[in-house]
C-alpha cells in the first residue's frame, strides 16, 4: 500500500479545513501523528478513512482495508445504536444490539475476536446490549472489532486512553507484532506513549501538517519528541531551592521605575525621555525596531548598562546607585537572551549550566548543593532531557541550548523574568519548543514576564501590556 | 629632596629620575634577610578570609587615576559591586576629550582633574603606566587627603624607584593576573581573575592596608579565583622576570626562529606563519588545562619523548640566560637600564619595536589552509619544547632566587596561554602593544641574546619537529625510556605546585 498527499485541503463539517497538507505513507511505515488540541490531527488521520471532502490538492495510492478506531467513530456507534431505540415502535425496551453481533459486523475474522475477547477479557458482556457499556468497554470492543477487520491500514486515534496498565501493556504488545504485517497511523496526545515500532512522527500545526520526520534521523526525531513532550505531557515547574527572592520584595513597591531615561553613546542619543512601570503580575512585550534602544532598556534594569548608574532606576527595592551591587539586583532577575547564548560557550554539564541560574553566573563557580542539583534535574525531565545530565553544553543544538537557558532563568522563580528575543535565530520546531516552554512559565504565573520579540506570530498567551518604542536616536548638539 | 620634586617642570624631572632612584632602589636598601623574607612572601588566600567582602571600602570615596586597560575595568567592576568610583585625569586628556576621557564619561563615571577629585579621595587607585608613576605620584600626593590610601596594580614605582610615600598614608597594590579586559569579562560572568595583594610595610601607618587590599579584590570580583597575599618586592621581581622570559621573549624568539627554520626547509611560508601564529595559543590552551605534562600528552608517545629531549637541550642552553635575567632584575641593573631608556624618550625601545615588525614572520600573512588542532601539536614539536622548557627554566631560576613557588607558578605557567593568545590576535606586535612597556623592553632584551644563544642548536632542526611532523610508521618507543620522560614531567615541582593550584581554581571555576 501506498498514499501521497500533495497539497491537499480536506473540508469537514462545520467549515473546518485542512490545509496544505503534504503526506506520504509507504508501506511498511507506522507514524504517530500529534499536535495540540484543535490542531487538526485527527481529522488528518480520519481523511485516511474516507472522511473529509477533498475540495484541492491531488491524492495518490490505493489502500484495500482502512479500520479507524476513534472518539469520532465511538461517538457514532452509539448515535446509532440510540437512534435505533428511539426508532423501535413498539412498544417494549429494545434491548439494541447485542456486543458480539457488534463484532461480527463488517465481515470480521471470528477467530481473532475470539482471541481478542480473551486477551481483554470481555467474555462477560458479549450478550449484552452495546449501548449498555461503559465508554471504556465500547472503546475495546471498537479495537477488537477493527483488529478483526485485517485492515492493511489501521488508525487508531488515542488507543491508549482510559485503559488500564494490564490492557495497556497487552495491546502495546499485540500492536508491537501486528506491525510486522500491517501499517499503523496513530493519533497520540502523550510523548511517552510512542511504541518503539513507530518509525515516523508528524506533527499538527493550525490545521496543517507542519512537521514530519522519520525515526532515522536522529537529531530531527528527538527535536520533534521533545516538542510532543512539552506540549502534551503535565508538566509542572519544579521547585525552587529555598524561598524565592520574591519574599524579600515588599508588595506594595512596583517591581520597575524607569523615569526620564537617557542613553547616549559618543554623539548618538538611542533614548531619551522614557519612562516605564512595571508592577507584579503585570506581565509584558515590548515592541520595537533595530535599534531603537529595546536591549538598553533591558540592561538598564538588568545593571548591565554602565549608564545606569547617571539614570533614574528604582529596580526591587533599590534605587540604583547607593551602594547596592549588581547581584544584589540580578538575584531577582531571571535573563534570556540571544546575546547570553553567544556569552555561554561553556564546556560545562547541562546541570551546571541549570545550577549556575541559582548564582546567576556564566558557568558555575560555586558547589552546587544536592538540592539544587535534584532541581536541575527535575528541569532537565521536563525539557525532555532526562538522562544527558552529564552532556557538555557546548555540544547541544542551538534550540537545546536556549531551552536551558531558559530553565536556567527560571530555576531561582525569579520575580521577574526577562526574554529578549528568546526565538530569535530558531527554526521553527525549536521556535515551537521555546513558545510551548514559555507558556508553560506564564501559566505557572511564579515570575511577572517581560517579554521582546519582533515576530507577530510569536505571541504569548497571557500577556496583557505592550510598550512600544519609537527609534528616535538623535545627535547631540 | 623628593618632595620638592612636585614643583620641578615636567621635562626636567624626567632628567632628574632616573639618575635619583638609581640610588633609591628600595630592594637595594633593605638587609639580604629582609630581602629574602619579602621574596618568599606568599601565601593562597582562602576564600573565607573574605567573608567582610567590600566592607572596608564601603562609603569610602574611591577616586582612580587613568582610564586605560585596567583603570576602566577595575572601576566598572568596583562599581558594580556597590562602591563610590569616579576618575581623575591629567588636564590634557580632559581638555582634548582623549579616549581615556571617552571610558570614562561614557560609562557613566564622573571625571574631574587632580585639584578637583584627589583632595576628596578616600583611597587613590593609581593605574596610569609604571612609567608615569614617579611623575604622577609626585604630584598628585600634596594632593591628597590625611590619612587616605594609595593603591597600585604593579609595584615598580616603590619597589624599583623607591617612591617615597607621605607617612600618613596607607600603600597597598592589587594586581589582577590578566589584562584589563579580562578583569572586567570573568567579573560579569559572576568570577574574577586570579589576584595578588600586597601591603607596603613601611607605609602601614593604621594597620588598615589588608583591610583594604581584601576589600579591594573582593570589589573586582578576584577573590572567587584565588588571591595570594604577597609582597611589594615579590609581585614586582616575579612579574619582571616571568614577562621577559618565557611569556613574552621566549614566545617573540621562538616565533621567528621557528618561521625561519621552516621557510629554510622550503615549508609554504603562509603555512609556517600560520603554524606559529596559531600554534602558541593552541599548545598552551592544553598547558592552562593541564599543565606541561598535559601539553606533552598530547603528543604521540615518540613525539613526546623527543619533545622532552628538545626540551632539556634547550634549557642547558638557557639557564644562564634566564639566571642572568633574574640577576639583572634583583641587583637592579634592569630597572636602571630601562629608565635610562625612558630618559632617552624611549630610544632603544622604539628602534626594537620597529625592528620586530620588520622580522619575516610579522611581515608574511597566515596562509587560508585548515590546520586541524592536533595538527598544531604534531607538527610543531618544537614549539612545544620550547614551551617546556621557558616555563620550567623561569619557574626554576625564580624559585632558586626565594620567590615562592605559588608566585612563580602565577608568572610563568599561568600567564603563558594570555600572552599566546594575543600573538594568535595579531602576531607579535599585537602581543607587545598590550603588554606593558617594561615587559615589551625586557622581552627585547630577553629576544637579542636568545636568538644567538639558539643559533647552534637550530642549526640541527629540521622539519620532523617543526612544520612536517615525523613519519612514523610505527608508534613504538622504549618502555623503559617512555616511562622515565612520564615520571620526569610529572616530578617538576612547577607541576607539583600547579596541579594545587589549577585544583584550587576549578573547584571554584567550572570552566577556564
Ligand atoms: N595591562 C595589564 O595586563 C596589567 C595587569 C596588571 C597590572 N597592570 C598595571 O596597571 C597599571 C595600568 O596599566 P594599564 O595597562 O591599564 O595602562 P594603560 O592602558 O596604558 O592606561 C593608562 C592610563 O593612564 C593615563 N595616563 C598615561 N600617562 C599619564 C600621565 N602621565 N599622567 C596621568 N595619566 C596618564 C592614560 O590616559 P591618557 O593618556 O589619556 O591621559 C590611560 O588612561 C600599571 O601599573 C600596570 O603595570 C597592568
Amino acid at each position: 500500500m501506498q498514499i501521497h498527499l500533495q497539497q491537499c485541503q480536506f473540508e469537514f463539517e462545520q467549515g473546518f479545513q485542512l490545509q496544505d497538507i503534504n503526506w506520504q505513507i509507504k508501506s511498511g511505515q507506522h507514524w504517530v501523528i500529534t499536535g495540540a488540541n484543535g490542531s487538526g490531527k485527527s481529522a488528518l488521520v480520519a481523511t485516511l478513512a474516507g472522511y473529509g471532502e477533498k475540495i484541492a490538492g491531488t491524492s495518490e495510492g490505493s489502500v484495500e482495508a482502512v479500520a479507524l478506531v476513534s472518539f469520532e467513530a465511538q461517538a457514532a456507534l452509539i448515535e446509532r445504536e440510540r437512534k435505533k431505540d428511539d426508532a423501535d415502535i413498539l412498544d417494549v425496551i429494545s434491548v439494541g444490539t447485542a456486543v458480539h453481533e457488534i463484532l461480527a459486523e463488517g465481515g470480521t475474522n471470528a477467530n481473532i475476536v475470539k482471541d481478542l475477547v480473551e486477551k481483554f477479557a470481555l467474555n462477560y458482556l458479549l450478550d449484552r446490549p452495546f449501548r449498555a457499556l461503559s465508554t471504556g468497554e465500547t472503546r475495546k470492543i471498537l479495537l477488537i472489532q477493527a483488529l478483526a477487520s485485517e485492515p492493511q491500514l489501521l488508525l487508531l486515534d488515542e488507543p491508549f486512553d482510559g485503559l488500564d496498565a494490564d490492557t495497556l501493556a497487552m495491546l502495546q504488545q499485540y500492536l508491537a507484532k501486528l506491525s510486522n504485517t500491517v501499517n499503523i497511523v496513530m493519533v497520540l496526545n502523550r510523548s511517552d506513549e510512542i511504541p518503539d515500532f513507530i518509525t515516523h512522527l508528524g506533527y499538527m500545526r493550525n490545521a496543517t501538517l507542519a512537521h514530519s520526520v522519520a525515526r532515522a534521523d536522529e537529531s530531527g526525531y528527538r527535536e520533534l519528541f521533545q516538542l510532543l513532550h512539552l506540549k502534551t505531557s503535565d508538566l509542572r515547574i519544579p521547585p525552587t531551592a529555598d524561598s524565592s527572592t520574591q519574599a524579600l520584595l515588599n508588595p506594595d513597591q512596583p517591581l520597575v521605575v524607569l523615569s526620564d531615561i537617557c542613553v547616549k553613546y559618543d554623539q548618538l542619543k538611542v533614548l531619551q525621555n522614557f519612562n516605564w512601570r512595571i508592577d507584579t503580575g503585570q506581565h509584558w512585550q515590548l515592541c520595537g525596531p533595530n535599534g531603537s534602544g529595546k536591549t538598553a532598556i533591558l540592561s538598564l534594569i538588568t545593571g548591565d548598562h554602565p549608564q545606569c548608574y547617571s539614570n533614574d532606576i528604582f529596580v526591587f527595592g533599590f534605587q540604583r546607585g547607593n551602594g547596592e551591587s549588581i547581584w544584589q539586583i540580578k538575584q531577582f532577575i531571571g535573563y534570556v537572551s540571544t546575546a547570553l547564548q553567544w556569552e555561554y560557550r561553556v564546556g560545562t554539564s547541562l546541570r551546571n549550566v541549570i545550577v549556575s541560574g541559582f548564582y546567576d553566573s556564566i558557568g558555575l563557580y560555586s558547589k552546587a548543593t544536592d538540592k539544587q542539583r535534584q532541581i536541575a534535574d527535575q528541569w532537565l525531565a521536563l525539557l525532555g532531557m532526562q538522562g544527558r545530565a552529564d552532556q557538555s553544553f557546548n555540544k547541544l543544538s542551538f534550540g537545546d541550548q536556549r531551552l536551558l537557558l531558559i530553565a536556567r532563568a527560571m530555576v531561582k522563580h525569579p520575580p521577574l523574568l526577562i526574554l529578549d528575543e528568546p526565538c530569535l535565530g530558531l527554526d521553527d520546531i525549536n521556535r515551537q519548543l521555546v513558545l510551548a516552554l514559555i507558556e508553560k512559565i506564564c501559566a505557572a504565573g511564579l515570575s511577572t514576564v517581560l517579554y521582546v520579540n519582533h515576530h507577530s506570530e510569536d505571541t504569548i498567551a497571557g500577556i496583557e501590556n505592550y510598550k512600544n518604542i519609537e527609534k528616535h536616536s538623535s545627535n547631540v548638539d | 629632596m623628593l618632595r620638592s620634586l612636585a614643583n620641578v617642570p615636567v621635562e626636567l624631572s624626567k632628567l632628574f629620575k632616573w639618575k635619583m632612584t638609581m640610588s633609591n632602589n628600595y630592594f637595594n636598601t633593605l638587609a639580604l634577610r629582609d630581602q629574602l623574607e619579602q621574596l618568599g612572601k606568599c601565601r593562597f588566600m582562602h576564600l573565607n578570609e573574605f567573608t567582610e567582602g567590600v566592607d572596608a571600602l564601603k562609603g569610602k570615596k574611591i577616586v582612580v587615576i587613568g582610564c586605560g586597560a585596567q583603570g576602566l575595568n577595575q572601576g566598572l567592576n568596583l562599581r558594580d559591586s556597590g562602591l563610590d568610583v569616579s576618575y581623575t585625569l591629567r588636564q590634557a586628556a580632559i581638555d582634548e576629550k582623549r579616549q581615556s576621557w571617552k571610558n570614562a564619561s561614557e560609562n557613566g563615571f564622573t571625571v574631574g582633574t587632580y585639584k578637583e577629585l584627589i583632595p576628596t579621595a578616600d583611597v587613590v587607585l593609581n593605574l596610569t603606566p609604571d612609567k608615569q608613576h614617579t611623575a604622577v605620584v609626585t604630584e598628585i600626593m600634596p594632593l591628597m587627603k590625611k590619612d587616605a590610601c594609595l593603591s597600585y596594580s604593579h609595584g615598580f614605582n616603590v619597589v624599583e624607584e623607591g617612591m617615597q610615600i607621605r607617612q600618613d598614608l596607607t600603600v597597598i597594590m592589587v594586581a589582577p593576573k590578566c589584562p584589563g579586559s579580562e578583569v572586567r569579562a570573568e567579573y560579569v560572568r559572576g568570577f574574577g581573575v586570579p589576584t595578588l595583594i600586597a601591603v607596603h610595610e613601611d607605609n602601614d601607618p593604621q594597620g588598615q592596608g589588608l583591610a583594604l587590599a581584601k576589600a579591594y579584590a573582593v570589589g573586582t570580583g578576584g577573590h572567587k579565583a584565588g588571591v595570594l597575599m604577597s609582597s611589594f618586592i615579590a609581585e614586582v621581581k616575579s612579574d619582571l622576570m616571568g614577562e621577559q622570559t618565557i611569556l613574552c621573549g621566549m614566545l617573540q624568539t621562538g616565533s621567528i626562529l621557528c618561521f625561519d627554520k621552516m621557510v629554510e626547509k622550503g615549508i609554504d611560508a603562509g603555512y609556517a606563519s600560520k603554524l606559529v601564529q596559531y600554534g602558541w595559543e593552541v599548545v598552551t590552551e592544553a598547558l592552562k588545562y593541564g599543565g606541561v605534562t598535559n601539553m606533552l600528552d598530547r603528543l604521540s608517545n615518540p613525539d613526546k619523548i623527543a619533545a622532552f629531549d628538545l626540551a632539556e637541550e634547550l634549557k642547558d642552553i638557557m639557564r644562564p640566560l634566564y639566571n642572568k635575567h633574574q640577576d639583572d632584575i634583583m641587583d637592579g641593573t634592569f630597572s636602571s637600564g630601562m629608565m635610562a631608556d625612558w630618559a632617552e624618550d624611549d630610544a632603544k625601545l622604539l628602534g626594537w619595536r620597529a625592528e620586530t615588525a620588520e622580522t619575516a614572520f610579522e611581515k608574511t600573512p597566515a596562509g587560508d589552509m585548515e590546520i586541524s588542532e592536533q595538527e598544531f601539536f604534531d607538527h610543531g614539536i618544537l614549539m612545544v619544547a620550547m614551551v617546556k622548557a621557558g616555563v620550567e627554566l623561569a619557574f626554576e631560576t625564580m624559585t632558586a632566587a626565594g620567590i615562592i613557588a605559588d608566585s612563580a607558578y602565577y608568572e610563568s605557567l599561568h600567564e603563558t596561554p594570555l600572552i599566546a593568545n594575543t600573538i594568535a590576535r595579531k602576531k607579535l606586535y599585537e602581543m607587545n602593544a598590550t603588554i606593558s612597556d617594561t615587559a615589551e623592553y625586557g622581552c627585547y632584551l630577553y629576544n637579542h641574546a636568545c636568538l644567538p644563544l639558539l643559533q647552534d642548536f637550530m642549526k640541527k632542526i629540521d622539519t620532523d619537529v617543526i612544520g612536517k611532523g615525523t613519519v612514523n610508521d610505527d608508534n613504538g618507543v622504549d618502555n623503559a625510556r617512555l616511562i622515565e620522560v612520564n615520571a620526569a614531567l610529572r616530578a617538576h615541582p612547577v607541576e607539583q605546585i600547579g596541579g594545587i593550584l589549577r585544583g584550587h581554581m576549578s573547584d571554584m571555576k567550572a570552566i577556564i
